[in-house]
């Protein structure tokens, strides 16, 4: 009698399942996150603070002795974006700087460090012999960096609220802004995510275990993108906004994540 | 049914052609020692039957469906260059996180088990990174053998290892192929280690397959030799060389005869030289003197 083996069948939802878990376990397991999460909590309180002390204070210009005012926040949702009627976000100033926004770049960071430390230990070599569809992989390094962000995101409006009741700023909804608008901008920035995620997931994986390309490109990638997240997310976002974000995000996301499934089929994994 | 059937297979990296034309096949219940060079062609394969590279032209079929079936290839264990462990997490959570990649149920009870196999349950709070070589190579072939795999394929699993590693890996590859439906592919240069458990060869060279053979054509293949030591061994080995073309001494004083003879016409040809021998053995030369014979003839 013939020899014969049965293989059992594991639907995509159960692979990307087990998959998933397996990120969200390294995730929560690794350090980065959690300096990406203490630096997104820390920075609005250390920024909001330092900005407010320095408030009305003067600097000299050594060669022109021209006077400068230092201007601080006058209000706490400045930490988030810029206040209706107030100067468009995206300015060289440390607060347009320095805001949630930043968000999108310490994501660059980590989508980078965790692929290529996938492909520097060879695990991803042990993941992609056992996984055949590279699609599971995409989806679920999109998902888990899109947790991450999300929850970067969180940290930072955290933080920034605990950074304006420390330092005395204002809560005060100015200049017809209502709580719902602040919602919808951080639900449009969350949303918008996925962009920012799937650039970075495909310069990873193209990058492989080049950590140093990976996290260069993504930086840069980032910047291109970065100036642009103000306009479409500001303080005063509407369901609009949300809505374009959404929309973009997914498109980003199908769009470039089926670009890094071409980039892992078509490529050495080792 | 054939655990891996390949025709034609071929791999260029740019102009350099890696792999090409080469047919291999691993029938169920086999320990494959796939034998070759640095460079011949044998990590390549390896990487292609696994998915991790592209082919460049022909087939690789595994227990007869194609090397991409999601689920042929889910019931893959290997471990090709390294373990693929992360360095900071320590062994026990890199065998749960694999666990859980494959969806193993009762994953903690399954990686003490297999811990246990390669004699690692002291060590699976170590961090990875701080395990010694042969420590990381125990691992690597733990982690191969998590989920149950139909196939294995390792690629020099043995480096590293002790004499007991090596030992606890024949009884794990023996116990692995007992049930005759699962499979092991494994390259090595230790032939010495290889030939006590493969069961089939396949030897390679320039991404070409030179010859498969099983462990009884090896045998019968493995020519025999009649291994001396007598008195006055300089004169003995002057007088042999005489009268026998093919002559080798090895580093433990002993005069290796290759040509056809017996050990009687040996005696007595040294008897009449007034040379007495001491021991005398007949022996059959190992896979590793028949590799390197076939290297030569091939050159």
């Amino acid at each position: 009698m013939e020899k014969t083996v049965k293989f059992e069948h594991n639907s995509s939802g159960k692979r990307i399942k087990s998959m998933l878990k397996v990120d969200f376990r390294r995730m929560f397991k690794s350090r980065l996150f959690y300096i990406l999460i203490a630096c997104s909590l820390l920075i609005p309180i250390v920024m909001t603070v330092m900005m407010t002390m320095m408030d009305g204070s003067v600097s000299v210009d050594p060669q022109t002795g021209k006077e400068t005012v230092m201007q601080g926040p006058e209000n706490t949702w400045q930490s988030i974006g810029t206040l209706p009627g107030g100067e468009a976000m995206g300015g060289m100033d440390v607060m347009s700087m320095c805001n949630i926004n930043m968000a999108f770049m310490g994501i660059a960071v980590f989508v980078c460090l965790f692929i290529s430390d996938e492909f520097r230990s060879g695990y991803a070599k042990n993941l992609f012999t056992v996984r055949v569809k590279k699609s599971d992989y995409v989806i679920s390094k999109t998902l888990s960096g899109f947790i991450c962000g999300a929850l970067m995101l969180l940290a930072y409006l955290i933080g920034a609220l605990l950074g304006g009741a420390v330092s005395g700023l204002s809560f005060e909804l100015v200049g017809g802004l209502t709580a719902a608008n602040i919602v919808m901008c951080i639900l449009a920035k969350i949303f918008l995510m996925p962009v920012f995620v799937s650039v970075f997931t495909l310069i990873s994986v193209a990058a492989k275990q080049k950590t140093w390309l990976a996290v260069c490109g993504s930086l840069g990638g980032g910047m291109l993108l970065f100036m642009t997240v103000s306009m479409i997310t500001p303080l005063a976002s509407t369901a609009i906004n949300v809505l374009l974000c959404l929309g973009g995000g997914l498109l980003f996301a199908f769009g470039l994540g089926a670009i890094s499934n071409i980039v892992l089929r078509k490529s050495s994994l080792v | 049914m054939n655990a891996i059937e390949i025709k034609n297979l071929s791999k260029n990296f740019g102009s350099k052609q890696a792999v090409c034309g080469l047919n291999m096949t691993v029938p169920m219940g086999s320990i494959y020692g796939f034998i070759g060079e640095n460079g011949s062609g044998k990590s390549t394969t390896e990487k292609m039957i696994c998915g991790l590279i592209p082919t460049s032209g022909g087939s690789i079929k595994l227990y007869g469906k194609d090397h991409s079936d999601i689920d042929v290839r889910a019931k893959v264990g290997v471990l090709i260059e390294s373990p693929g462990c992360f360095p900071g997490l320590t062994v026990w959570d890199n065998m749960l996180l694999q666990a859980a990649n494959l969806s193993i149920p009762n994953a903690e009870k399954e990686v003490i088990k297999i811990l246990k196999m390669v004699r690692m349950e002291g060590a699976a709070g170590n961090k990875y990174k701080n395990c010694s070589l042969g420590m990381k190579q125990r691992v690597g072939i733990a982690m191969a053998l998590l989920g149950n795999p139909t196939l294995l394929v390792l690629d020099e699993p043995l480096n590293g290892l002790d004499a007991d590693g090596m030992r606890i890996m024949r009884e794990v590859f023996n116990d692995i192929i007992s049930d005759g439906k699962r499979s092991i592919l494994v390259s090595s240069h230790l032939l010495g280690e290889l030939q006590k458990v493969a069961t089939l060869y396949g030897i390679i060279r320039h991404g070409k397959m030179i010859c498969e053979m099983t462990a009884e054509e090896l045998d019968a293949s493995c020519r025999t030799y009649i291994a001396l030591k007598a008195e006055k061994m300089s004169k003995s080995k002057m007088l042999l060389s005489s009268k026998y073309s093919r002559l080798e001494e090895d580093e433990a004083g002993y005069i290796h005869i290759y040509d056809k003879t017996t050990p009687e016409q040996i005696v007595e040809y040294l008897y009449q030289n007034a040379i007495c021998v001491t021991e005398i053995k007949t022996d059959k030369i190992g896979l590793e003197e028949y590799y390197i014979d076939l290297m030569k003839e091939v050159k």
